[in-house]
């Protein structure tokens, strides 16, 4: 055989043995030990730190918030599974979020250890996710049109967000069929002085009682007892009341017709629709409130609602709904949502 | 002066010489072909003797105990996309409206039109919507229509048991576990993007800044920890279910007892691992 | 900065994942450079086994392009990784189930076999440099020689039944090369517009007709550029070739649209849309029209009328232009054109190729240039015209 073949000959067997040489060596030493891939990924993949730890990991250091949450209706495991657990709304506790949409934005480090809680900047950008009403949503799934609900209002002005059914948690002293109206008219004679008989103060100093919520009484009856709210005329009736007459009572007043107070500004009640926008999602658009405990505004004087309405502002009537609302409230807003009030008429 | 008979004999003791050398090349080549077939095969006997370690080292688990698989109960699903940003968070998705390891599709039928109208994360009207790329909502586009029908179909990847995926891989990057998970190993993918092209249904994508493919793994490094997937952990409703078909009590078991399931294009002969109930004539 | 992607607008629903456009034109240069090869191999192989000795001015020409172009073969697709660095990883741990692995090794093998047989063939002018050149050169092409100067008779022998070896074994070579790639596409599931059995054939066919059309081309060019005549005897055989290979490439294509259509599975509608929309000016205009129809009747035309000279002349290497203008958008129309039809059956992207960057129409003009430049330097090192091509004619054809 000529010399050129013999050397191409052996020139191919070498390159061919070098490049077998090769393959070998490189061949990474886990590859076929499993099948046609790289052993050793699988472990690797497997040793990732999980970000998300679940809703019980937050419970070691936020207790009562748990507690608060496993009471709510975001924590139904059983019916349907409805688990709207602390991750769900707060981010991971481990990881970084991505969305922007959180306050206190993790970068990487886990919660605990170096990032504050992540807090959303928007209740309602997130709970829209869920709630706002739109095509496609089952029918189980509680939905709102959130421009009627509750206009620009951010969710967590009326709803708690870690136990978010109203009713539910807020009010203390539910109206109790055991109260008798027959028995409370007796017992509040001594209201009518300020109150007015049937319950309509027209300028008598206390607000008309007359179709007031029921549980709504109760709670400001013993309110009053305890001293939250403080008035000189009211802490000293409301000690001389027992909590069964307290029940009473109020059966009596919200079981009686209210009757509009007297007002000449009707063209302030049109003009006043921005500012009452807050208001209505709660009292609604003729005063008559959509939660038994909170107070119907319709057939309250135009005063005494100013005077409300500048007590929350200014904290001297403590409730953390009323205050958020109220907070920025001037002076002629106030006057505007008052007058609309006092201009709803009962029915 | 060398005469010619001289000349020819150096010639023929250089050829000599020369064909000796090329020779002890080939042998050497030879030896070195032989060696490491011999080490290869010496490798592995030694590997099925010893019996070594068959599995992975995942401390406490044992992926020959476990068979996982996936439901989803499009009935339930809200289309409130926590699953989307979940998954993003949890495995480090690029955050952005191209790139998903799962996505949820909206079907709606309009009245008077007999196919669907269907949308999802990337379209524009969606990510106007949300505010941001990196943000997942679905716009209110349907409000003042007629609707006659409409859901939502989370969409995931189905860790199919005969993966189209797998089959055109040219290098054994990406690859099917012994517990029925179809994983990447990015160590060793080299970014070419054929099985992104293989998948028929679009649950692979290429992350760029990475080189690499990539896809849903059910949160391998969760499942394998006793943790359910990302997505799973947060569904508010319940829509998506995971669990261990070797055992007869879990959520997944369950899930297909109870319902008549089907999966996504079957003619396909992929074997998808992914469950659903309450999916439409058009979803595919 | 380049941003990282680019997402392709949409209509109707595609997966969010489709969005992002995975095989961009770098993926239409390298079908179309590997298509090259397979054909100007073609024209090589007609002149070394089939005995066409017509084709014997541009034999090893030929040849030198089929080897140019098959260099620069993986330079396309290694821009395109996202790992080129991880290359060989389809070469130490082939999956044997992937079209890509079994690649690797066919493109080794080929551009070992395109090596020889350049290697067999410029023998003769490789040892005469050897012994004569001087300088940096020189010694190329004594390394080259493998230290032997041997041009005996008996040498000569071998080095024939080498080229006559090569160039038998070359033909499937060079047929599956490209005939995989045309696999790489028709065997996927995911794609209605891919998965097609006659996807390798209509490849391979295409693959042909733009080798002989480049071939062509880039003879006649050399012919004006040395201010010689050109073969008209060749020119005519190649382009009898174009002419034959175009009708069936055509037949093939027909063929695979109309069982598509015909089948009508699911997301065929869509398909229509988009043939009959955006697809118009690549497919119908440029692809069929001017690409191949045109080139087609042209060449019936001045074969019926028995046509030669300088018109012919014209008329073949217009046609040749024009036929591997349809051969480049036929690439674009399977890689982008799949791409742009969903997977969903649903829905279609419109893919806007960005400019700049690794994956722009820059870098793939580029790559599609670089084979004409490595050809310009292997004319110097390998001229293919000065020697006369090897007598490795069967004795059978003589």
């Amino acid at each position: 055989m000529p010399r050129h073949i013999i050397r191409l000959l052996l020139l191919m067997a070498a390159f061919g043995g070098a490049a077998y040489a090769a393959m070998a060596f490189f061949t990474a030493d886990s590859f076929y030990k499993y099948g046609h891939y790289r052993g050793n990924s699988v472990a690797e993949i497997a040793s990732d730190k999980p970000k998300y730890k679940g809703a019980t990991y937050c419970d070691s250091c936020h207790a009562e918030r748990f507690a608060e949450w496993s009471k709510g209706v975001h924590n139904r495991p059983d019916r349907g599974k409805v688990l709207v657990g602390c991750e769900t709304c707060h981010g991971a506790a481990g990881g970084r979020d991505t969305t922007g949409m959180f306050q206190h934005a993790a970068s990487g480090a886990d919660h605990p250890n170096n990032l504050k809680l992540a807090v959303p900047a928007e209740p309602a950008k997130l709970c829209t996710h869920c709630h706002e009403r739109i095509v496609g949503r089952p029918a189980q799934q509680p939905q709102i049109v959130v421009a009627d609900h509750a206009g620009t209002q951010q969710c967590t002005v009326c709803h708690n967000a870690h136990s978010p059914r109203l009713g539910l948690v807020v009010a203390a002293a539910p109206a109790s069929s055991r109260s008798d109206a027959s028995v409370g008219k007796v017992k509040a004679v001594m209201c009518t002085g300020c109150h007015g008989a049937d319950g309509v103060s027209e300028n008598l100093p206390g607000p008309s009682l007359a179709g007031q919520k029921e549980s709504y009484l109760v709670e400001a009856l013993t309110a009053y007892s305890t001293g939250a709210r403080s008035n000189p005329m009211m802490n000293a009736a409301a000690q001389a009341v027992s909590i069964e007459d307290s029940a009473n009572i109020a059966a009596y007043f919200a079981g009686l017709k209210c009757e509009s107070t007297l007002n000449h500004e009707k063209q302030v009640a049109s003009a006043a629709q921005a500012t009452v926008s807050k208001c209505i999602a709660c009292h609604g658009a003729n005063g008559i409130s959509a939660n038994r405990s909170w107070p119907n505004l319709v057939g309250l004087s135009k005063n005494y609602l100013i005077d409300a309405l500048r007590a929350y502002r200014e904290g001297a009537r403590k409730n953390a709904i009323m205050a958020g609302i109220v907070s920025n409230l001037s002076d002629a807003h106030i006057e505007e949502a008052a007058a609309y009030y006092a201009n709803t008429t009962c029915r | 002066m060398e005469t010619e008979e001289q000349l020819e004999k150096q010639q023929r003791e250089r050829r000599n010489f020369l064909s000796c050398l090329g020779s002890a090349v080939a042998c050497g080549a030879a030896a070195v072909m032989a060696g490491t077939v011999l080490s290869r095969a010496t490798a592995a006997v030694r590997a099925a003797v010893t019996g070594g370690p068959t599995r992975p080292a995942i401390p406490g688990y044992d992926w020959t105990k476990h068979r996982w698989a996936f439901g989803v109960d499009a009935t339930k699903c809200i289309g409130c996309l926590r699953c989307v940003e979940a998954c993003k968070r949890e495995n480090d998705v690029p955050a952005d409206a191209h790139h998903f390891r799962t996505w949820v599709e909206r079907y709606v039928y309009l009245e008077g039109e007999e196919t669907a109208r269907v949308d999802s994360q990337a379209d524009p009207v969606n990510i106007a919507a949300s505010g941001s790329e990196g943000e997942y909502r679905f716009a209110d586009r349907y409000k003042d229509a007629k609707v006659e029908k409409a859901f939502f179909v989370p969409k995931l990847c189905n860790q199919c048991t005969n993966p189209a995926c797998v089959q055109v891989c040219p290098t054994g990057a990406t690859y099917r576990t012994e517990d029925g998970v179809v994983l990447i190993d990015h160590a060793y993918c080299i970014g070419c993007q054929y099985c992104v092209q293989a998948c028929p249904y679009g649950a692979r994508y290429f992350n760029a800044e990475k080189g690499v493919s990539d896809k849903c793994t059910w949160c391998y490094h969760r499942i394998t920890k006793g943790l359910q997937p990302a997505c799973v952990e947060v569904c508010p409703v319940g829509a998506r279910i995971f669990g261990d078909r070797e055992d007869p009590q879990s959520p997944i078991n369950q899930f297909i007892r109870d319902n008549q399931v089907q999966v996504l294009k079957r003619e396909t002969g992929n074997s998808p691992n992914v469950f659903y109930v309450g999916i439409d004539k058009e979803v595919s | 900065m380049e941003p990282l992607f680019h997402a392709a607008p949409f209509t109707g629903y595609v997966y969010p994942n489709e969005t992002i456009i995975a095989w961009t034109a770098l993926i239409v240069v390298y079908p179309y450079l590997t298509g090259l090869v397979a054909g100007a191999f073609t024209i090589s192989s007609l002149y070394q086994v089939f005995g066409f000795r017509q084709l014997r001015p541009v034999a090893h020409f030929a040849l030198l392009v089929s080897l140019s172009c098959m260099i620069v073969v993986p330079l396309p697709l290694l821009l395109h990784l996202g790992h080129p660095e991880r290359a060989f990883n389809a070469m130490i741990t082939p999956h044997a189930t992937s079209a890509f692995a079994i690649f690797s090794y066919a493109a080794a093998f080929y551009v070992s076999l395109l090596i020889l047989e350049t290697w067999f063939v410029f023998r003769p002018y490789i040892v005469h440099q050897a012994q004569h050149r001087q300088g940096v050169l020189g010694s190329l092409y004594r390394v080259l020689s493998l230290g032997s100067y041997d041009l005996s008779e008996k040498a000569m022998r071998y080095d024939r039944k080498w080229i006559f070896a090569l160039a038998i074994i070359g033909i499937p070579g060079a047929h599956g090369l490209h005939g995989y790639v045309g696999f790489v596409f028709g065997s996927l599931k995911s794609r209605e517009w891919w998965s097609s059995d006659l996807m390798p054939a209509i490849f391979l066919f295409s693959a042909i007709i733009s080798g002989t059309a480049l071939v062509i081309v880039l003879y006649v060019l050399s012919c004006k550029l040395r201010k010689i005549p050109i073969d008209l005897s060749c020119l005519k055989v190649m382009a009898y070739a174009l002419w034959g290979f175009m009708m069936f490439t055509l037949l093939l294509e027909g063929v695979e649209f109309a069982s598509l259509v015909y089948r009508g599975r699911e997301g065929t509608q869509v398909i229509m849309e988009y043939v009959q929309g955006r697809l118009i000016v690549p497919f119908f205009i440029l692809q069929f029209g001017i690409g191949s129809v045109l080139p087609i009747a042209t060449i019936t035309f001045l074969i019926w009328r028995g046509i030669n000279g300088k018109a012919l002349i014209a008329g073949v290497t217009a046609s040749a232009l024009l036929v591997l203008l349809a051969v480049l958008m036929m690439r674009w129309n399977v890689v982008i054109g799949g791409q742009e039809i969903a997977k969903t059956g649903k829905g279609l992207l419109a893919y806007h190729p960005p400019i700049l960057g690794r994956e722009g129409l820059l870098a793939a003009a580029s790559v599609l240039i670089a084979p004409f430049v490595l050809l310009l330097v292997m004319i110097r090192l390998f001229p293919p015209w000065e020697q006369e091509p090897s007598a490795a004619v069967p004795a059978s054809a003589r």
